[in-house]
């Protein structure tokens, strides 16, 4: 190949034939750096590349849920109060785990103004009680989901119905941890709505302070029991 | 399980109180006050140690008539204050399965049959004797578990090496803690932690190797948390291969690319010297270096030996080594940037910062297991922040007892409740406190569990009696080991609870007492011995593996050995057995301080439990001045130099994924109980394999769809997950391997470190396919 001869394109046509030529020529350039890099190539100095913190979120964001677990104060993980109520809880949500609407005046104008008071709780002097903090203070287009209802009237009356909420005491043992009752999605965060003087009182954990929820609370994502499939070691022994 | 009458009403009782007091008090489960109204009458509390993972929560046991109906974490218990996760608080669920194996079987036609129990028992001594006589007495084999009670690893010892006379007794803690024994054992000179979990209290920095302690070790990982929560300065830094649970609790998560712990050890190391950060006074005093053989292979082979050789070398030659591992040299073979492996040692450099080293299965299950633990040893003895509160290279256990039972009793091929079988002092201690002539004790160790698994395929092992544990599921490169067992002319005895897939292999299978059904002691990861009483009936014919065991070796005749009656043989049993401890070192409690405790940590000497040992402070029988290494004849602390050398098996173009294998929070090991628990089942139904989301497109997955992973050995269908419980970096894929019903051990290589010959299951080479 290439000891190609620039005479042969001197018959026939001479454009593709210079083409060729310059092509050739190409190779003939590149060839030699090709050869010497493969060569050169030694396998043992293979460079494992910078693996990187992983960003991304995963186990249900379960982040959220040890950041929380380690900004709350101590002071108030101890806090409680008692004037939350579970159906108080429930008349703000259409159906459970439904975006609770406004209950109150709005007294900031700018939507991150939710976040002053629900991101972290604390005693709101305006309505003389502790306030609720949400789950998910890095979503701060509060009023995307949560809104103000202006009127108490329907535009027409509705057969809306919907599911009861989830029972409570679902332990599976007297005294063991119950199982999460509710999607995670949004609620990751168990500090938010189960520790403190803002949590509803049925709700409310009496050990907070030990951080790892999810270590005896584990969510149920299905129903069923064990079964043994058949055959499953692949013995052809069927006991 | 039989209910009389009177129980019968009394849990009616019980049921209706709770279900009036659930309604009354809607709370967080069921508060804490109603439980003591309640067990005022109808409960009683018993404690156990659980049944899981090597922690060792002190339980206490709810008992209403002849169930166990409820768990308390036992606020006595030093270990976890009253707290347990979410499988101790539902252990006792295990008891309950509707398969429960609670007769005899014996396969007949291929068809596992009931027979009367004793029937099985004479078969098996018939068995027994019949192998012996054909084929010898190493055609005959036992194989057991870290989940032994104490005794019964220390009967099957007995009748096996001193009685039958054969070395081959092993346990499935060789696949899970045989490196941290020939770590401790090359380091120190003896086994087992010098620390203890108050160095979670103490530490101010924890840094977690390859070890995903919120879900494996749960109870440790939230003391460690309350510890940070309290003193604000103290971090967690995750050193891991993949992204977890415990990544995402960590102040730091630094990740590194599988097998290159070895460099990344030796840099901090190299780091340590370069900073002067060496803890001189310690160094001088109480350490010495020394340097084994390299290129010591990978096992894979049949008939594997060898045999490393300590060089005794002095410090320069231990600098010049490193000089290999400058941060910069390694980031390049591990991936971690050289500012966090100089952050790394800056922890562990700095004299104000007291550091625990906490590890496991990633240290453990590796190639080169021994030397990982010896690096990170070498660490801890540079700085001299070792056997001081706080200051704690700390091996973690995965089974209740394989400190207890395995190590402890010695049930290893190579091993004696005191000493190895090449040493005739120590056998001749063995004979005489079994009553039987000292040649019986073979003076060579014959197969360790790999080895074991071949010889049975081989046909060089004809009987195999396997107690508590499910080698059908937990087998590196299972395909070839099932085969072997399934073979003509092999026979497996498998005392068992419920059927599995080793129970599916079974030619007899003898109906098992579980846990708290039987009298018994287990061995946490910190020198602590707890004793449990018989709290329920076993159910059925299901016996308790040591009486299992006296019942056959009578058969053959060893009547002398065993000749305790049926009502009380546990306690001379544990008063034999610590004939074999009884020195300073090691001494064990006596029989009614562990009956009335939550558990007592050896050595216990003058009535008191040793919380560091090495230590004259706290240990009796540290004499030296400052620390005492006593394990070493030298009484010093051996750092070891030991390269990076690559895995087994590592991707390349055909095969371009690291498969990782593993456990989850809701199931311990292959699950053979947990899924049987309800509420475990329900939250982790089935296994999966993690992978990386800009893998999985690559590959064109999304989450939930099945993937087949494919190894040189076997391959295996399960659902993708993404973003799930835990991420691994891109090239690597993670499967769990608690689930029969996706055997990932078909996949995996049975390579193993050389000097401990434990498998390694986080490091081989799969490729992916969409199904």
């Amino acid at each position: 190949m290439k000891e190609n001869n620039p005479e042969s394109n001197t018959n026939g046509n001479a454009k593709p034939g210079r083409i060729f030529l310059i092509c050739i020529g190409l190779c003939m350039v590149v060839l030699p750096f090709v050869i010497y890099s493969a060569i050169s190539h030694e396998p043992e100095v293979q460079i494992t590349q910078v693996i990187e913190k992983q960003d991304q979120p995963i186990d249900h964001q379960v982040k959220s849920l040890f950041d929380a677990f380690t900004e709350t104060s101590t002071v108030y993980m101890d806090s409680i109060s008692s004037e939350r109520t579970l159906s108080e809880y429930y008349s703000r949500r259409q159906y459970p785990g439904s975006p609770p609407l406004i209950p109150h005046e709005m007294t900031a104008k700018d939507e991150k103004g939710c976040l002053t008071c629900h991101a972290k709780g604390g005693w709101a002097k305006e309505f003389k009680r502790f306030t609720p903090v949400t789950p998910h203070p890095e979503k701060t287009a509060c009023r995307q989901c949560h809104v103000k209802p202006l009127s108490g009237e329907l535009f027409v009356e509705t057969n809306w119905q919907t599911i009861s909420p989830p029972l409570l005491g679902r332990s599976h043992l007297p005294g063991g941890p119950p199982p999460v009752p509710h999607p995670l999605q949004m609620r990751e965060n168990c500090v938010a709505c189960h520790v403190g003087p803002g949590a509803v009182t049925p709700i409310r954990v009496e050990h907070p302070m030990r951080g790892n929820c999810r270590q005896c609370h584990v969510p149920e994502t299905t129903s069923a029991l064990f079964m043994r499939a058949a055959n499953t070691s692949g013995s052809q022994h069927t006991p | 399980m039989d209910m009389n009458r009177r129980s019968f009403i009394k849990s009616l009782a019980l049921q209706s109180a709770m279900t009036a007091a659930a309604s009354l008090f809607p709370g967080v489960g069921f508060g804490s006050n109603l439980i003591e109204d309640l067990s005022s009458g109808s409960i009683q509390w018993q404690k156990a140690p659980c049944r899981f993972c090597g922690t060792g929560c002190g339980l206490l046991i709810g008992v209403s008539g002849d169930r166990a109906v409820a768990v308390k974490g036992d606020p006595n218990s030093s270990v976890n204050k009253g707290l347990c996760c979410v499988k101790g608080y539902h252990s006792i669920q295990i008891l309950y399965g509707k398969d429960r194996v609670t007769k005899a079987l014996v396969r007949k036609n291929n068809i596992l049959v009931e027979i009367p129990i004793q029937e099985a028992l004479d078969l098996i001594a018939e068995k027994l004797k019949a192998t012996i006589q054909q084929h010898g007495k190493d055609a005959v084999s036992v194989y057991g578990s870290g989940q032994w009670s104490i005794t019964e690893g220390y009967t099957a010892s007995k009748f096996f090496k001193g009685c039958i006379g054969t070395n081959n007794v092993e346990a499935n803690a060789r696949l899970c803690m045989a490196s941290a024994v020939t770590g401790f054992m090359t380091s120190f000179g003896i086994d087992e932690p010098m620390g203890c979990y108050d160095d979670i209290d103490h530490a101010d920095v924890f840094v977690t190797w390859g070890n995903n302690m919120a879900e494996m070790h749960p109870v440790l990982f939230s003391r460690m948390l309350a510890n940070r929560k309290s003193k604000p300065h103290v971090k967690i830094i995750d050193f891991a291969t993949r992204t977890t649970r415990t990544s995402e609790a960590a102040d730091q998560s630094i990740l590194f690319a599988p097998q290159s712990d070895l460099a990344v050890a030796n840099s901090i190391c190299y780091e340590i010297i370069r900073n002067k950060w060496v803890n001189w006074d310690f160094v001088n005093k109480h350490v010495t270096f020394h340097q084994g053989k390299i290129n010591i292979g990978y096992g894979t082979e049949d008939h594997f030996s060898f045999q490393d050789q300590a060089e005794t070398v002095d410090f320069k030659a231990y600098e010049k080594f490193l000089e290999d591992y400058t941060p910069e040299k390694v980031e390049k073979i591990s991936g971690v940037t050289a500012r966090d492996i100089k952050y790394l040692a800056a922890l562990y450099g700095n004299p104000d910062l007291k550091v625990t080293s906490f590890w496991c299965m990633g240290m453990n299950q590796h190639t080169r297991g021994t030397w990982i633990n010896n690096l990170v040893y070498n660490i801890h003895l540079l700085t001299g922040k070792i056997s001081t509160p706080g200051n704690s290279p700390f091996s973690l256990t995965g089974q209740p007892s394989a400190c207890g039972t395995v190590r402890e009793v010695g049930t290893l091929t190579h091993a004696l409740p005191h000493g190895v079988v090449t040493n005739p002092k120590d056998r001749e201690m063995a004979a005489q406190i079994w009553q039987v002539p000292v040649e019986n004790i073979p003076d060579k160790p014959t197969y360790h569990t790999v080895e074991m698994f071949r010889a049975l395929d081989r046909g060089d092992i004809r009987f195999m009696w396997i107690q508590i544990t499910n080698p059908m599921v937990t087998m590196p490169n299972l395909k070839r080991y099932r085969n072997g067992a399934l073979k003509n002319e092999r026979f497996v005895v498998v005392s068992e609870i419920y059927p599995t897939p080793t129970y599916d292999i079974a030619d007899v299978v003898l109906p098992s007492a579980l846990w708290i059904e039987r009298e018994g002691f287990y061995g946490n990861s910190e020198r602590r011995t707890q004793h449990f009483d018989k709290i329920v009936p076993a159910p059925g014919d299901a016996m308790c593996i040591t009486w299992q065991m006296i019942e056959v070796a009578r058969r053959m005749g060893f009547e002398k050995q065993f000749p305790w009656p049926k009502e009380k043989y546990i306690e001379p049993l544990w008063n034999e057995y610590i004939q074999f401890h009884d020195d300073p070192k090691h001494r064990m409690a006596p029989y009614p301080e562990l009956k009335k405790r939550p558990g007592v940590q050896w050595p216990f000497v003058n009535g008191k439990e040793t919380k560091w040992r090495f230590n004259p402070s706290y240990d009796p029988a540290a004499k030296e001045e400052g620390f005492d290494f006593y394990g070493k004849e030298d009484h010093k602390a051996w750092i070891w130099i030991r390269p990076y050398e690559p895995a087994a098996e590592s991707p390349d173009t055909e095969y371009p994924f690291w498969l990782n294998t593993g456990r989850v929070l809701e199931h311990w090991h292959t699950g053979s109980m947990t899924r049987r628990v309800p509420i475990l089942h329900r939250a982790m139904p089935a296994s999966y394999v993690e992978i990386h989301p800009d893998d999985a497109a690559d590959l064109g997955l999304v989450n939930g769809e099945k993937v087949k992973i494919i190894s040189r050995r076997g391959s295996v269908v399960m659902a993708a997950s993404i973003n799930g419980r835990g991420m691994p970096p891109r090239g690597m894929v993670f499967v769990p391997f608690f689930d029969e019903n996706y055997l990932i051990n078909e996949v995996t290589l049975d390579a193993f470190c050389p000097i401990s010959k434990q498998p390694d299951y986080k490091k081989c080479a799969v490729r992916l396919e969409r199904v």
